[in-house]
């Protein structure tokens, strides 16, 4: 028997309709609607270059260093195609990683700790209503929170929407005082994330190869794995297991594409933006604002869970080989990646020379700036691209590809995309609910 | 409305969420839970499902709205209702209706893709009537994002009936008298008339060259500072403006000139300004010209 239900997914960065297709009481497909179309792209049209660094923070609240730093990348890119190839020192190219890093950090802590963690205790009890005002994890979570973004404002000046980012370098110029608030500011979280989210210190946990290791720690994580486990979510959310990572990391060498275990280069030549069923599909037939993003014309997922499977991280590895890229998989590989970068930010802390120059000022007059640039950075949920086209210092076009655009496009029947694919066939909507927020969906970015 | 806890409904309209995470950035969560009830937010997981809340007829005592605001169905839909439905609804229960940023105060930044669609609740950047014509309830807390603390103390205050009062531009008067050029750590160099060299130096005034708005700008952010530690200017980065009506300018990173002369800071005649400016910079500060940390001096 066919039937369609709708169902709004809340609580995720912004919101979206599920249209479910249901046949013989399972999902036979699943279209998803976002409508909060705000039109940066536009916006940004015969502005002058620099307002593209102020402005496409504002895509997202949750990701806004990213998207400065992409669009700072994308002139930087401009720049090399006008003819004068910008030196960042590396100092300032520290500082970038420092922030972004920091931004991914409290992204994955927010969304394990309000989102995931709630949603696994309601799916154990079904009658229990979690409340955040009323949960002492999610106060601890929240100042865990709040001590990241301190650590990022040193150098960014505020977050959300910070604006120290330049083509050339960064604004900031911080003292040997500041780096050793950082530093207490990084103490604090990792103090938090050892004691509750891991149950020991990052190092030995980023030496775990078996995911039999976490479950003999005291922690949030192993706790999260025995309801998954138990829910059945070890072999339920499974994709295409093809996975994509354009941006650079220091998780891996260069831009990859990674088949079930087969890691490949990759290059950004082979990316194609689709409109087909959204509302800018010339056909009329669009059902969202969403636009999906395909390499070479298939769907790959991006995100914490790709870079990882490219870093060929051995408790990634372990648990692909078991759970395949299943919802636990998924989930997982976002904490994971919470420890490395934790590892990796105080590594650059320590070694941050403050002696560098922030800021390399161009040469070249800014109101001749013609050309055409790309910027590609690994954020939060996956890699996030900026393709620009300047004249005469001013932007003729401007064109974003977010992460959730890679992982939450439309497809079809025939072809689904990566989170289409990975609730077909599941019993009920409180199950494709979960799925769903594994990938970490955020439809402001998504309707930019 | 003192002693019990008050309540809230925290409603989005076009947003990047950034005022969202901003309030999550409130250092004092804890003492802000035991005096108000989130009713809804939609971030937060609560007791109340959106629905019961829009289907019931309770008044409650805040309505936080979050980003720009529209009639046009085309526009925006929220929970699968046209979004008019729901703000019109929810406001006719609300005590106070709280604008938190610039989006839902003044259109902010996503205004500009359709500046007769899209506006803030009772503005359309300077001009009075946006998605309201009047309203007698509405407070502007501006910023892109708001500062938590600016929005969370005149929740408190209004809960206390303590009296608030407001500018013209409906933001409270305690936050948006100060102007961003207060506090800042380069106010030296813009009583000198040094400017700053280049991005990336702690030394120089950023408002000759960068587009700095601090001193045009109303807004404590030099004097509360953002997430405990710091700001744009702290940061070596020009104010963007983003607490005004008319945020973004363009040309956010470069002074605009008349005459090959800045705008004045507010309030301050062109003739005060200008003769200041002129005897200030006929003088050279030789310690001003000098980085402020000289290493080779050790």
């Amino acid at each position: 028997m066919k039937k369609i239900t709708k169902e709004i997914i809340e609580r995720i960065e912004g919101e979206a309709t599920l249209e479910l297709e249901w046949e013989d009481a399972k999902i036979h497909f699943a279209r998803i609607k976002f409508f909060n179309f705000r039109g940066i792209e536009n916006i940004l049209k015969d502005r002058p270059v620099y307002d593209a660094i102020a402005i496409t923070p504002r895509v997202c609240g949750i990701c806004s260093t990213s998207h400065a730093l992409t669009a700072t990348l994308a002139i930087e890119s401009c720049y090399a195609d006008f003819g004068e190839p910008l030196h960042v020192s590396q100092k300032a190219k520290d500082i970038r990683e420092i922030t972004l890093n920091v931004e991914k950090i409290q992204n994955h802590i927010k969304w394990f700790y309000f989102s995931i963690l709630p949603e696994l205790k309601k799916i154990s009890n079904p009658k229990f209503t979690p409340n955040a005002f009323k949960d002492k994890e999610w106060f601890d979570a929240q100042k865990t929170i709040i001590e990241s973004l301190k650590l990022s404002s040193i150098f960014s000046g505020q977050w959300p929407h910070g604006s120290f980012l330049m083509s050339g370098g960064v604004t900031c110029d911080p003292l040997k005082s500041d780096i050793v608030q950082a530093e207490h500011s990084l103490h604090t979280i990792i103090s938090f994330c050892e004691s509750y989210l891991y149950g020991m210190h990052i190092e030995e946990f980023l030496d775990i190869d078996s995911s039999l290791q976490i479950m003999v720690s005291d922690s949030s994580l192993k706790r999260s794995i025995e309801v998954m486990m138990k829910h059945g979510f070890d072999s339920s959310g499974r994709s295409y297991d093809r996975f994509l990572a354009l941006g650079e990391s220091f998780l891996y060498d260069h831009a990859s594409k990674c088949v079930k275990t087969t890691v490949l280069p990759a290059d950004i030549r082979h990316v194609a933006e689709s409109l087909e069923n959204s509302f800018f599909d010339k056909e009329g037939k669009g059902y969202t604002y969403s636009k999906s993003a395909l390499y070479k014309k298939n769907y790959f997922e991006v995100g914490p869970l790709a870079r990882l499977m490219m870093a060929k991280d051995p408790l990634i590895r372990d648990l692909h080989r078991r759970f395949k890229d299943s919802t636990l998989t998924r989930i997982v590989a976002r904490v994971c990646e919470c420890a490395h970068l934790l590892q990796r930010t105080r590594v650059l802390l320590t070694q941050l020379d403050i002696g560098e120059p922030s800021y390399i000022k161009p040469k070249s007059n800014l109101n001749y700036l013609t050309g055409e640039g790309v910027g590609i950075v690994e954020a939060s949920r996956g890699t996030l691209i900026h393709k620009l086209s300047v004249k005469n210092g001013f932007i003729k076009e401007y064109d974003i590809i977010t992460p959730t655009v890679w992982n939450l496009g439309n497809g079809t029947t025939e072809n689904p995309s990566i989170v289409q694919k990975a609730i077909l066939g599941l019993p009920s909507i409180e199950k494709a609910d979960f799925i769903f927020k594994s990938f970490d969906v955020c439809s402001v970015c998504t309707t930019q | 409305m003192s002693k019990a806890k008050s309540s809230i409904v925290w409603l989005q309209g076009l947003t990047c969420n950034g005022n969202s995470h901003s309030f999550l950035n409130y250092s004092h969560m804890e003492s802000f839970a035991s005096s108000f009830d989130m009713l809804y937010h939609p971030l937060l997981l609560g007791d109340t499902s959106f629905d019961a809340i829009l289907q019931s007829d309770t008044p409650f005592d805040f309505l936080i709205l979050e980003g720009a605001l529209s009639r046009d169905e085309d526009i925006i839909r929220k929970f699968g209702y046209p979004f008019h439905k729901v703000l019109d609804e929810l406001a006719s229960r609300a005590r106070y209706i709280i604008c938190a940023g610039s989006c839902a105060s003044f259109g902010g930044i996503f205004r500009l893709k359709d500046e007769a669609k899209i506006t803030g609740a009772l503005f359309s950047g300077k001009s009075r009537g946006g998605y309201w014509s009047e309203k007698s309830n509405v407070i502007n807390i501006p910023g892109c994002p708001v500062h938590p603390a600016w929005l969370i103390d005149t929740l408190f205050l209004l809960k206390r009936e303590a009296k608030v009062s407001l500018d013209e531009f409906l933001r409270p008067k305690e936050i948006f008298s100060y102007l961003t050029h207060h506090g800042c750590l380069r106010n030296e160099y813009f009583e000198w008339k040094v400017d700053s060299k280049q991005l990336g130096e702690k030394e120089g005034c950023l408002f000759y060259e960068y587009g700095c708005q601090g001193p045009m700008t109303h807004a404590n952010c030099n004097k509360i500072l953002w997430n405990g530690v710091g700001s744009k200017t702290r940061a070596g980065s020009p104010c963007l403006g983003c607490t005004e009506f008319d945020f973004p300018k363009m040309k956010l990173y470069e002074t605009q000139t008349n005459m090959s002369l800045p705008q004045t800071p507010f309030g301050i005649s062109k003739r005060a300004y200008y003769s200041l400016a002129g005897i200030a910079k006929s003088f050279k500060i030789e310690r001003l010209e000098r980085k402020l940390i000289d290493e080779k001096d050790n």
